[in-house]
């Protein structure tokens, strides 16, 4: 299993912990601004094996560059369906010409939402990618 | 029906065992790649660039033409 597999498997355990931690938070404190912290898990993404690579200097090579590449662009593809999906969906449920009021703090949380999924579609795009086809 | 996939096919395999069962890691290292990419070009999951078959056939010592062989888009 290649460094950057490795990345994405402990990605996708750090994701699934942020959601699972999250669940928890909102399940026993329920559903405010401090449930936020709970993306503070997202931190550990940062320490995966792949991080020996960087200190001693190894770079990836072509192969890995493009599947970290497509990978990538997986991740923002999957935010921009998203963010289109609840534009919609918003508009469909509340009506056209709605106005809608948030507290500021939602609004971080979409941010940390969002890239929670950048995170986990890049994950699973990495891990299918090498265990991919030619184009892979 | 016309296949649309490009095969470019490597006997990087045959030219390892020729070379005295040249390992993967050496192969990788003098040609600047990890073995993993190695072994995906040998399991045909990777089409490598041009500037890195370049680089394989030149750790065999071949010209490149000898290690990769385009095989053509269209199957009569």
């Amino acid at each position: 299993m290649s460094d950057s597999e490795k990345w994405a498997w402990w990605t996708l355990g750090v994701v699934a912990l942020t959601i699972a931690a999250y669940g928890a938070l909102v399940a026993f404190l329920g559903h405010g601004p401090a449930t936020s912290a709970v993306f503070a898990l997202l931190a550990l993404t940062a320490i995966p094996a792949s991080s020996r690579r960087y200190f001693t200097g190894t770079k990836f090579d072509e192969r890995e560059r493009e599947i970290a590449s497509k990978a990538n662009r997986a991740g923002f593809g999957a935010l921009w369906v998203a963010f289109v999906g609840l534009i919609m969906a918003i508009y469909f449920v509340k009506g056209w010409n709605a106005t809608l009021t948030v507290p500021a703090w939602t609004l971080m949380e979409t941010l940390w939402w969002a890239t929670t999924l950048i995170f986990g579609v890049e994950a699973v795009a990495t891990i299918v990618l090498y265990r991919g086809g030619p184009h892979a | 029906m016309p296949s649309r996939e490009p095969e470019i096919a490597n006997h990087i395999r045959r030219f390892r065992f020729e070379q005295g069962e040249m390992t993967q890691e050496y192969l990788a290292k003098q040609a600047g790649v990890t073995r993993h990419t190695i072994m995906a070009l040998e399991a045909g999951k990777y089409f490598p660039s041009l500037l890195l078959a370049f680089r394989i056939a030149r750790v065999f010592g071949a010209p490149v033409e000898q290690v990769f062989e385009y095989r053509g888009n269209e199957r009569k």
